[in-house]
C-alpha cells in the first residue's frame, strides 16, 4: 500500500509520446522530482513524496521508457532535451509556473538544461549523486565509449555495461548494476525494489536511453553548468560507486552551490538514507525564502 | 558584564531630543529591535542580542524616555509621529536600508506603522505580546484606565496604575506590574531586571508618555493598521499574559496573514523568560522570509560514525581544567576510539592547548564567564550566587553557541563539568537535547550568606527549587550525574524552605567519583629533591602565598605582606614567597618591605609543585588549591572570599571533613593574628585524611558506561 495517494494525476503527450505524472500536496512552492535514467520510474521517490507533500506541491512523473509512460523507440526520443521538455509540459499542465527541481544521477542531464535554458521556471535545484561528464574519471569515459562493442567472454563487473550484453541477459546486468548502487550493508529491500522497477522496462528501450548520456559531453554539460544562476545543492555519497563523489564536488563548484557529503553512503541515498535526504531537501527549500 | 558589547553606540538627535541606539554584529537581513519604552529600554533584549548578532546586524534603540535617550517633558514629544521619525532616523544612522523589525507590547503598533508606511524598509515584523485594541483587554484594566486621572484613596494592585498614585510613590507600580507580568515560577531575576529598567526613568516621563501616547486602541483603527501591513508577520504571545490578552495576538496574526506562536503558560515577557525559544523562533522566521542559503557539510551514516564526545569545562578558575583533563585521559584509556572535542574558553583553553586537546572552533564565540566573575569581585569579596544570577545573559548567549554546535556536530555524548548553561537550558527546553548528557559538579545547593537576610534565603531556595523540579520533571536530561567527591563532603544543610536535605537528595540523584586531583602529589621521599630544585633550603621555613589566576586576590596578598614583619619575628628563618599570578602586576603591590625573606613573583610555572613542598601555604578558599594542599599533606591557612557561599560553606565543610587547613576570616584577621597563625602552623606535620587519587578513573568509568 502506498503511504499517500496522489491528489491529482494526468498525462501530457508530445509528438505522440505520453508521459504520466502525479501531484501530491498543494502548498507552495512546487517541487518537481525529476525522472532519472529509465532503469527506474517515479516510484523511486516513494520515500520522499509522503513527507514533502505535507509541505509542498510535489510533481513527479515516470520518465519516458518506464513506468506508466510510453516506451518510444529510437534514440532521438531519449535525448535530454526531450526529458527537459516533458518536465516543462508537466509543469504547464499543472499550472506550475516555477518549481524547485530535484534530480538524481542521470536526472542532472535534464535538470541542468532546465536551470540554464529556463531560469524563469526554476527556483532552485538539488542534484543528488549527479552524473557529471566534465568530471568523469578516465575509466568511466572509456567504459561508456565501449558500449556498442562486443561482449567479452564470461563478462564480469562493468564489462556487462554493453548493449549486446543487455540484449543477452538484461536481468543479470540489472542485478549487477543495482548491486553497485547500494554499497551500504543491509540494503536488501532497496536492491529488490530497484530490480523490480528495472524489470518493468525492456532491454531495447534501455539501450536507446543510453543515447542521453552519449550526447551529454563534458563540453555540453560544462556550458550548461556555467549558466546556472539559481541556488543549488549537491548531495553526494562518499562511497557512490556509480557516480564518484568527485563528480558532485565538481558540479557544486561549477554551479557555486552547497555540497553536502553523505559519509558512508552509496548511490541513491534518497532510498537508503531517506530521512536525512528528506530533511536536506526541506532545509534547502525553506532556505530559499518566501 | 554584558555577553556582547555593541560594536557602536550613538544617538540620533531630532528637535533637541536625543535617542540612543546600538549596533552589533553583522549579516543580512538586519534586525531592528524596539522595546516598549519608556517602562523599559533596550537592555530588555539582552537575552536575544548576543545570539541574533552572531547571524545578523542587530540595531537596538532605547526609545525616548528611558535608557540612554532623553526624557522630554512634554506629552506631545511621545506622539506616534515623533516615535516613527525616531525609528527612521535610527535606521538611517545605523545604515539599515531594510530590516526585520522586532517589537514588544506597545512598540508593536510602532513597528506595524513602520512596515505600512515604509514597506521598502521592513521585510518582516515579529510582534511579541502586541498591544493593539483588536480584542478587549482583561477586566482588571477597566477601572484604572477609566480613573487614570482621578485621585484614588490608598490604591493597590491594578489601581496603582494611576496618575496621582504614581506622583505620590511610583515604584510600587512597576513592582506590582512586573510581578503580574511574570506569572512563571522562578522568575526572580527577570523580575528584578524589569523593575530596575522601569526605575531607570522617572515618573514625570512615564506620565508624559502615557498621556502623549496615541495608540490605536479603537478597534477599527487597529484593524486598519494591521490590514495596511503587507510584509510577513510573526506573533509570539503567552497565554498567561495579563498585560495584553492572547486574543489580540491571535487577531493580529489573522489580519496580517501572519503566523501565531502561542506560548502556553508564558506571561508578558517571553523574550526575557524564554530567551532560547524566542531566539529560535525569530531566527526561524527570518530565515524563512529572507532565505538562508544552505551551507555544505558532511553527514555521516549512523553506523559509519566514530563515537564522539563534546566536553565542556567550567571556565571559572583553572581547577576544573586540570581535573577534566585528568578525567579525559582516563576516558581515552577506557574508550580509545572515542573522539573528544572541547567547547571551552580562556583560561581553560590554555591548559587544553598545552595538552594537545582538540578545541571546537565555536569556542571563540563564547562570552567569557571568568571575566564576568572578575568584574563582579572587589576586595576579597565575590558574591558568587548573585554573580551567577547576573551572568544570565552570558549563559543564554553561550547556550545558543553550544546548541548550534551539538545540532551540527553529531555528538554521542556531552560532558558538562559545571556547564550551568547546558544543564539549565536543556531542562528549560528539553526538546533541544542532543546526545547523552553527563552532569558533573563538586557542590550541590545554593546557600544564602547570613548577611543576605531572608530575601537571599528566599532566592537561593527558589533557585534550588527550580533545579529540583527540573530534575523531577525531566530525569531524561541528565543521563548521568557525577558528584566530584564523597557523600560525606556534602553539607548538612537543606535546600531551604520546605525543600529536602541536600545530602539525601544528592545521594539519590548522583553517583560519586571521589575527589579528582589534577596531579599526583609527591611522595614524602621526593620532597627534599623538589625543594632543592626550587631553591628552598632546609634552614628555611617556606611560606607560599598564592591567590590563583584571577585578579581578585590583591587584597589578600597585601594583607600577608603587611603581616610579614610580625610573622618573621615569631618565626625565625621565615621565607615568604608571594605569588601574584598572571593577572596582578607584582610591582604594583603596596607595603613591600625590603627584606630578603620576602619575595614577590609573577606567574609561577607549575605552582602546585611549590605548594606541595612548602612548609605552609596561605591561599583563598577555592576547592582546587586547598584540596591540592590537602592531598600533598601540607599545613595551610585559607581565607574564603567574602560572600562566596561555595568557599564559605561547601569547600569549608569538605576541608573540615578531611581535617585539612585552617579557615581564616579575612575581615577580622589583622597582621598580629595572621603572624600568630603562621607561627602556629608552619612546618607542622599534618595528620588529616588521605585524599583519594582514583577520582579521575572513577569518573571516567561512570562516563564510559554511556559510550
Amino acid at each position: 500500500m502506498r503511504a499517500v495517494v496522489a491528489d491529482a494525476d494526468g498525462a501530457v503527450t508530445r509528438d505522440g509520446i505520453t508521459v504520466r505524472y502525479e501531484r501530491h500536496g498543494s502548498a507552495a512552492p512546487s517541487l518537481v522530482l525529476l525522472p532519472t535514467w529509465s532503469l527506474v520510474h517515479a516510484r523511486h521517490w516513494k520515500l520522499q513524496v509522503p513527507y514533502l507533500a505535507r509541505h509542498y506541491s510535489v510533481l513527479s512523473f515516470d520518465g519516458r521508457g518506464n513506468g506508466r509512460s510510453d516506451r518510444p523507440t529510437g534514440l532521438a526520443a531519449y535525448d535530454p532535451a526531450e526529458f527537459a521538455a516533458d518536465t516543462l509540459a508537466v509543469m504547464d499542465a499543472t499550472e506550475t509556473e516555477r518549481a524547485v527541481l530535484v534530480s538524481v544521477s542521470r536526472g542532472v542531464l535534464w535538470s541542468l538544461r532546465l536551470c540554464a535554458e529556463h531560469p524563469e521556471r526554476v527556483l532552485g535545484a538539488i542534484f543528488i549523486d549527479p552524473i557529471v561528464p566534465f568530471a568523469f574519471p578516465p575509466a568511466q569515459r572509456a567504459l561508456l565509449a565501449r558500449f556498442d562493442e562486443p561482449v567479452v567472454e564470461d563478462p564480469v563487473g562493468w564489462e556487462k555495461y554493453k548493449a549486446a550484453y543487455w540484449k543477452a541477459d538484461y536481468p543479470d546486468f540489472v542485478d549487477f548494476f543495482i548491486g553497485r548502487m547500494f554499497t551500504e550493508p543491509h540494503s536488501t529491500k532497496q536492491h529488490e525494489d530497484a530490480v523490480a522497477w528495472a524489470l518493468e522496462t525492456d532491454p531495447a528501450t534501455m539501450i536507446a536511453t543510453n543515447h542521453g548520456l552519449r550526447v551529454s559531453t563534458a563540453e555540453v554539460m560544462g556550458r550548461l553548468a556555467d549558466r546556472v544562476r539559481c541556488p543549488t545543492l549537491v548531495i553526494h555519497g562518499s562511497r557512490d560507486a556509480i557516480c564518484r563523489h568527485s563528480q558532485g564536488v565538481a558540479l557544486a563548484e561549477r554551479t557555486r552551490g552547497a555540497l553536502v557529503t553523505l559519509e558512508g553512503s552509496g548511490h541513491c541515498p534518497h532510498l537508503r538514507d531517506p530521512v536525512r535526504v528528506n530533511l536536506l531537501i526541506r532545509r534547502f527549500v525553506e532556505g530559499l525564502g518566501r | 558584564m554584558r555577553a556582547r558589547q555593541p560594536d557602536r553606540a550613538d544617538v540620533v538627535e531630532r528637535d533637541g531630543v536625543k535617542v540612543a541606539y546600538e549596533v552589533v554584529g553583522q549579516g543580512d537581513p538586519g534586525l531592528f529591535l524596539i522595546p516598549s519604552t519608556p517602562i523599559t529600554h533596550a537592555r530588555s533584549w539582552k537575552g536575544l542580542v548576543p545570539y541574533l548578532s552572531r547571524h545578523h546586524l542587530v540595531v537596538t534603540v532605547d526609545g525616548r524616555g528611558n535608557g540612554g535617550s532623553d526624557r522630554p517633558a512634554a506629552s506631545e514629544a511621545y506622539g506616534p509621529d515623533e516615535v516613527a521619525a525616531d525609528h527612521l532616523a535610527v535606521l538611517d544612522a545605523a545604515g539599515l536600508t531594510r530590516a526585520v523589525v522586532i517589537a514588544h507590547c506597545h512598540a508593536v503598533p510602532w513597528a506595524l506603522r513602520l512596515a505600512a508606511e515604509h514597506a521598502d524598509r521592513v521585510s518582516g515584523v515579529v510582534a511579541i505580546a502586541p498591544a493593539l485594541g483588536l480584542a478587549p483587554r482583561d477586566e482588571h484594566w477597566a477601572e484604572p484606565t477609566r480613573r487614570w486621572a482621578d485621585e484614588v484613596d490608598d490604591p493597590s494592585g491594578w489601581a496603582l496604575c494611576n496618575r496621582h498614585a504614581w506622583l505620590q510613590d511610583y515604584p510600587p507600580w512597576p513592582r506590582f506590574f512586573f510581578d503580574q507580568l511574570l506569572p512563571e515560577a522562578h522568575s526572580t531575576k527577570q523580575y528584578e531586571d524589569a523593575v530596575s529598567w522601569a526605575l531607570d526613568t522617572d515618573v514625570e516621563t512615564m506620565i508624559a508618555e502615557r498621556e502623549g501616547r496615541d495608540a490605536p486602541n479603537d478597534l477599527d483603527e487597529a484593524e486598519a493598521l494591521c490590514r495596511s501591513v503587507g510584509c510577513p508577520v510573526l506573533v509570539i504571545h503567552g497565554t498567561e499574559d495579563r498585560c495584553q490578552p492572547v486574543a489580540r495576538g491571535r487577531r493580529l496574526a489573522e489580519l496580517t496573514g501572519g503566523d501565531l506562536v502561542v506560548l502556553e503558560g508564558a506571561g508578558h515577557l517571553p523574550h526575557g523568560r524564554e530567551p532560547v525559544k524566542v531566539n529560535r523562533l525569530i531566527k526561524e522566521f527570518v530565515d524563512r522570509i529572507e532565505g538562508a542559503p544552505m551551507r555544505g557539510g558532511v553527514w555521516t551514516r549512523g553506523l559509519d560514525r566514530p563515537k564522539r564526545a563534546l566536553y565542556l569545562s567550567s571556565p571559572i578558575g583553572l581547577g576544573h581544567a586540570r581535573r577534566d583533563v585528568a578525567v579525559v585521559k582516563e576516558l581515552k584509556r577506557l574508550r580509545p576510539e572515542l573522539e573528544i572535542d572541547w567547547l571551552a574558553q580562556h583560561p581553560v583553553t590554555s591548559v587544553l592547548e598545552a595538552e594537545g586537546e582538540r578545541i571546537h572552533p565555536a569556542s571563540a564565540w563564547l562570552a567569557n564567564e571568568s571575566a564576568h566573575m572578575a568584574s563582579e569581585s572587589c576586595e576579597h569579596d565575590l558574591h558568587c550566587f548573585q554573580a551567577l544570577r547576573r551572568m544570565d545573559e552570558i549563559l543564554v548567549a553561550n547556550f545558543m553557541v553550544f546548541q548550534e554546535v551539538v545540532e551540527e556536530g553529531l555528538y554521542d555524548l556531552i560532558v558538562g563539568d559545571e556547564a550551568w548553561d547546558v544543564d539549565h537550558f536543556w531542562h528549560e527546553n528539553p526538546e533541544l537535547k542532543r546526545g547523552d548528557h553527563v552532569w558533573m559538579t563538586d557542590f550541590v545547593g545554593y546557600l544564602p550568606m547570613p548577611d543576605g537576610g531572608e530575601h537571599e534565603a528566599f532566592l537561593t531556595a527558589d533557585y534550588n527549587a527550580e533545579m529540583i523540579e527540573h530534575i523531577a520533571r525531566f530525569p531524561r536530561i541528565r543521563d548521568a550525574a557525577i558528584f566530584v567527591g564523597n557523600p560525606d563532603d556534602i553539607v548538612p544543610d537543606t535546600f531551604g524552605g520546605d525543600l529536602p536535605g541536600i545530602r539525601s537528595w544528592t545521594e539519590a540523584h548522583f553517583a560519586f567519583s571521589g575527589y579528582i586531583t589534577g596531579f599526583t602529589p609527591p611522595d614524602p621521599d621526593e620532597v627534599p629533591a623538589i625543594r632543592a630544585e626550587l631553591g628552598y633550603h632546609d634552614d628555611e621555613q617556606v611560606c607560599v602565598v598564592a591567590v590563583g589566576g584571577s585578579g581578585v586576590g590583591r587584597a589578600l596578598l597585601e594583607k600577608l605582606i603587611a603581616a610579614y614583619p610580625l610573622a618573621k619575628r615569631r618565626t625565625p628563618g621565615l621565607r615568604m614567597v608571594v605569588v601574584a599570578g598572571p593577572r596582578i602586576d607584582p610591582g604594583s603591590l603596596t607595603g613591600l618591605p625590603s627584606d630578603p625573606g620576602l619575595e614577590v613573583r609573577g606567574y609561577v610555572d607549575r605552582l602546585y609543585r611549590h605548594l606541595s613542598v612548602c612548609d605552609l601555604a596561605v591561599v583563598q578558599g577555592g576547592l582546587t588549591t586547598t584540596m591540592e594542599l590537602a592531598a600533598a599533606k601540607r599545613p595551610f591557612l585559607y581565607f574564603p572570599l567574602r560572600h562566596h557561599f561555595e568557599q564559605n560553606f561547601h569547600v569549608r565543610h569538605r576541608l573540615d571533613r578531611y581535617g585539612a587547613g585552617r579557615c581564616m576570616d579575612y575581615a577580622t584577621s589583622d597582621p598580629d593574628l595572621i603572624a600568630a597563625a603562621i607561627a602556629d602552623h608552619i612546618g607542622n606535620p599534618v595528620a588529616h585524611l588521605d585524599v583519594e587519587t582514583d577520582g579521575a578513573a572513577r569518573a571516567a568509568r561512570l562516563i564510559a558506561e554511556l559510550v
